[in-house]
């Protein structure tokens, strides 16, 4: 899932790294406004909470290996903006101290796990939970919502590498970035994000929600932004 | 007077033990998981170890190093000629001899990460069906082209001198970009790292999410170790996955509630030292003669490799 340096041409990651950026902006000015100081440290802990889930890397087929990121959990936890600044800070670590995910890549790879990964799996929490704290509709919607949400970061993924053929090519036609189109790279991604790590991630996201669900309700960012409170 | 205590209670364990090292020793893929991410942790240990000594590089002005850790990334997805990348690759290397790291150490890792992302995940845009062109290696022969789905299998698959080139470019790349990650990290204190994002005016509240991540994740590590063989340890017979995942779960939450109370304490501990909402550098990186002409030589080196 992460990108590594030399399959993005320039014409890709500059646009890219320009939209995180602003991305980024506006998350810390809403988790400035929403989030008090005291809270901070915590997001902290979000950060690190999604690099330690991004580390354990589960071995497929082929010699490559994958992982879950832990985007939707912290989405739903702590808000989609909060999430932006959270996961965003986890990715930026990981690039620049293990080497997993290039520098110059760390616009996209912030774009899509940690921009449109967790709005997209607030909302798919929302819209599935439909505002109830009954256990087996939660446990459904935060693993629809870990699911789907790593499965569309993975297409977006699949999206940027199957464009670099079309947009980076030598006079003779050779590829200068990912060498894959967009038959190959897309369909590579979905596949194995849905049959694997959309699975890994989903079940993931619906058992530490479901916990916090029996718990510590409250903490719940989700609920306390507009849902009703009916624990069974 | 005899002890009664078993003697496998009283024998001081080994500190180079390492379940993970024993000769046939069986362990579990997610036993294997843990271990690793430990001990990949432990290994930033490593970093600040050698960031700290009073080398040539190590001494350069972090800003510097950040502004040249992102313009020769740039520079590197750039260039898109196989000689000038070799030269590149070259000029690290020496590099890592100046810095006077572990040459093997740090190349191991280097050549893992370029293996996996540079060469296996590139490797087949070698055959004729990813990059067409003149086959130098025949590896299969189909009685007649065919139509699959949405993708055109030709008559032979076989190894392309296009695509050699476009596999050794991604590689040397994704070798170039890491290796000089990897200089710049290894030369440079993380704590260094985060006033030089200050000084290029990344804010202070992700400045400080970021510095607080960055040691949570080492409490977060152990935590999760113990946290793990301690579950383990107490496992007996078959288990069912559900009582697993309710068990895993569990532990899960255990640990964010622990990493509730560190926070907790955490922002008592930043308020009573003065801690108001924004950071403060306590020194500044000084800009030297020396960090100037090493920017100056990056930047024309830079363009120099691009125009090669």
């Amino acid at each position: 899932m992460h990108i590594p340096d030399g399959y993005l041409s320039p014409q890709t990651y500059i646009p890219l790294f320009g939209v995180f950026a602003a991305a980024v902006t506006v998350a810390v000015k809403k988790v400035k406004k929403e989030v008090s100081a005291r809270d901070i440290p915590y997001l902290g802990m979000a950060a690190a909470f999604s690099f330690i889930i991004m580390m354990f890397n589960l071995p497929i087929p082929g010699g490559t290996t994958g992982h879950a990121v832990g985007s939707a959990v912290i989405a739903i936890l702590f808000g989609p903006w909060a999430a932006v600044v959270a996961v965003s800070v986890a990715i930026i670590i990981q690039a620049l101290i293990f080497g997993d995910g290039g520098i110059t890549a760390i616009g996209a790879n912030c774009f899509n796990m940690a921009v449109c990964m967790p709005f997209a799996a607030y909302y798919l929490f929302r819209l599935f939970s439909y505002g109830s704290a009954k256990k087996s509709r939660v446990f459904f919607a935060a693993f629809i919502a870990g699911y789907l949400s790593l499965v569309l970061a993975a297409i977006l993924t699949g999206i940027e590498f199957g464009i670099q053929p079309l947009i980076a090519s030598s006079v003779d036609g050779k590829a200068l970035y990912c060498p894959y189109d967009l038959k190959i790279a897309v369909p590579a991604m979905a596949i194995e994000h849905l049959l694997l790590f959309g699975i890994v991630e989903g079940v993931i996201t619906a058992i530490i929600v479901k916990y916090f669900l029996k718990n510590e309700p409250g903490l719940i960012y989700a609920f306390r932004k507009g849902g009703k409170n009916e624990n069974e | 007077m005899e002890n009664k205590i078993p003697p496998y209670l009283i024998k001081i364990a080994d500190p180079q033990y390492d379940p993970a090292s024993i000769k046939g020793a069986k362990l579990s893929f997610l036993d294997k998981t843990i271990l690793n991410s430990s001990k990949a942790v432990k290994s930033i240990y490593l970093q600040a170890e050698n960031a700290a000594k009073d080398n040539f590089i190590q001494k350069i002005n972090p800003t510097i190093k950040v502004i040249s850790l992102i313009y020769m990334a740039i520079v590197i997805s750039i260039v898109s000629n196989l000689r000038t990348q070799l030269i590149i690759t070259v000029i690290i290397f020496l590099l890592f001899i100046i810095a006077r790291l572990k040459l093997y150490e740090v190349y191991r890792k280097i050549l893992f990460l370029a293996f996996i992302f540079g060469f296996l995940v590139v490797l087949p845009a070698a055959l004729n069906v990813i990059t067409p062109g003149k086959i130098i290696f025949n590896i299969i022969t189909f009685n007649k082209p065919s139509h699959f789905l949405i993708y055109n299998i030709p008559q032979n698959i076989g190894i392309t001198i296009h695509g050699i080139e476009v596999v050794s470019l991604v590689f040397l790349r994704v070798l170039n970009s890491v290796s000089f990650a990897l200089l710049v990290v290894y030369t440079t204190p993380f704590p260094s790292f985060i006033k030089s994002f200050k000084s290029i005016g990344v804010p202070d509240i992700f400045l400080m999410i970021l510095s607080l991540a960055y040691k949570y994740i080492f409490i977060l590590s152990r935590t999760i170790e113990e946290t793990y063989f301690a579950f383990k340890s107490r496992l007996l017979g078959n288990i069912k996955n559900s009582s697993i995942r309710r068990l895993i779960g569990g532990r899960i939450f255990y640990i964010f509630k622990k990493s509730m109370i560190i926070y907790q304490d955490t922002y008592n501990a930043m308020v009573s030292r003065g801690y108001s909402g924004k950071v403060v550098l306590h020194s500044r990186n000084h800009f030297t003669v020396k960090d100037v002409i090493v920017l100056m030589v990056i930047v024309i080196s830079g363009i120099v490799l691009i125009l090669f």
